[in-house]
């Protein structure tokens, strides 16, 4: 395993005060650090120094960090960008405030990447002595960790060989044109892990922000989220419904900035040899929500 | 206080001071396609055929270009009325979701308009009351 998860969300919004009541007393995240224009906030069960960045000016993505679990998977991964055609970029440590050596890239989809192996240890709240089971004074959704991404590109294919090739990532789910084996794939839902996705890529405009997640335990918390979402006046976009993709159960919302949130609990486990589902646009609206089955518009056309 | 008057079909809504567009518009009873409702994604645009707004927030540069803040672009869920405006929807339709809210609605603007008239009436400005 090179790629271990999903290191950190950086996203940029357009007034930091209302973005930070939103992430801190809304979703329950630690702040780790102010500097400047930017935020850094960790969740209670991640232990790295941070997992999500506010940058004030604007709305949207300014990039990913993906964690690796040993130094030399930098090289490897740099090497294989650069085989698939990608300019590989040095970035050395503390260029991110607390985060190592490591590279970074332009996808094929125009979305910044960055790959590091070291971080700044802070801990989990419960620590690691004896754990209880959660802190005892959450804060408002109280989420425990960052979980996985939704990004746009105009070739999702090339997004998914990319995935594969040089993360080595697999694809869980595909929505394709058709079953042939020459269907264009329409959207993928890719990891590395037993994690269902870390990364999806939806076909649209290139480097473009869907929605970025966080984890919850089940459906009752996803439950309570939505009815927090409404007391704090957060724009629920969907849900709490099902996917039928990937299993999950979610709730889609926006952060004050209209950057597209969501909260998502179980789906299966995943496994490189779990045959995968295929789903075709006739049922696309059963895939994306289960409940509903049928899609809006602004779910595939709102982005940031 | 400023209406929002919907063109073509001539609907004319009340709006609270300091409040937005698609809170107006939301408030009487209203619905259109709309995403995040915090100035992001852009889905909320309307073109504005009369009058003044300003937006409540700033708006990121992908959201609204340069020409957009000249070209009569609205967008709904961040602009807040300085005068009478009216919008065009692009495409489609308003929905009227909730009648009752409509109904309240209504009932406010043809009370903010007896005032104006009887402040007409008394040769008076609301400033100088
Ligand atoms: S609804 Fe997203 S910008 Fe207005």
């Amino acid at each position: 395993m090179a790629v271990m998860r999903l290191g950190y969300a950086h996203v940029r919004v357009t007034d930091l005060a209302e973005a930070k009541d939103h992430y801190a007393n809304t979703m329950g995240l630690y702040e780790t650090l102010s500097e400047g224009n930017k935020v850094y906030y960790k969740a209670w069960d991640e232990w790295d120094h941070h997992s999500v960045v506010l940058e004030e000016g604007g709305v949207g993505l300014v990039k990913y960090g993906w964690k690796v679990q040993y130094s030399s998977d930098i090289d490897e991964i740099e090497k294989k960008a650069q085989t698939f055609g990608v300019t590989v970029e040095r970035m050395s440590k503390g260029e991110n405030p607390e985060i190592g050596d490591g590279i970074r890239f332009t996808t094929p989809s125009d979305h910044v990447f960055e790959i590091y192996h070291e971080a700044t240890l802070i801990g989990t709240e419960v620590g690691t002595h004896n754990p209880d089971a959660f802190p005892r004074h959450l804060v408002g959704v109280g989420v425990p960790a960052l979980d996985h991404s939704l990004i746009t590109a105009e070739d999702p294919g090339m997004m998914d060989r990319f995935l594969s090739d040089v993360f080595g990532f697999y694809a869980t789910e595909r929505v394709q044109t058709s079953l042939d084996d020459d269907a264009d794939i329409i959207a993928t839902w890719m990891t590395n892990s037993i994690q269902i996705h870390q990364l999806a890529v939806l076909a649209g405009p290139q480097g473009k922000l869907h929605h970025f997640a966080f984890r919850l335990a089940d459906w009752t918390e996803v439950g309570r989220a939505a009815d927090l979402f409404s007391m704090d006046d957060v724009p629920i976009d969907i849900g709490p419904t099902r996917h039928g993709i990937t299993r999950g159960q979610t709730v889609y919302f926006f952060d004050p900035s209209g950057n597209r949130n969501e909260v998502f609990s179980g789906g299966y486990l995943a496994y490189p040899d779990r045959p995968m589902h295929v789903w075709t646009p006739d049922a696309l609206g059963k895939g994306v929500f289960y409940h509903a089955r049928e899609l809006n518009d602004a779910f595939t056309s709102v982005l940031t | 206080m400023p209406t929002v008057t919907i063109h073509p079909t001539g609907e004319v809504i009340y709006l609270e001071p300091g409040e937005t567009v698609l809170s107006g518009l939301y408030k009487a009873g209203f619905a259109y396609t709309v995403g995040c409702r915090r100035g992001g994604c852009a889905i909320c645009k309307v073109d504005c055929r009369s009058g003044q707004f300003r937006y409540d927030h700033p708006v990121a540069d992908t959201v609204l270009t340069e020409d957009e803040h000249l070209d009569g672009t609205c967008l709904t869920c961040r602009a807040v009325p300085d005068t009478d405006i009216t919008i065009e929807l692009r495409g489609e339709n308003v929905r009227l979701v909730n009648t009752f809210l409509h109904m309240i609605n209504d009932k406010a603007r043809q009370r903010a308009e007896a005032n104006a008239a009887a402040r007409l009436m008394a040769g008076t400005t609301p400033k100088e009351q």
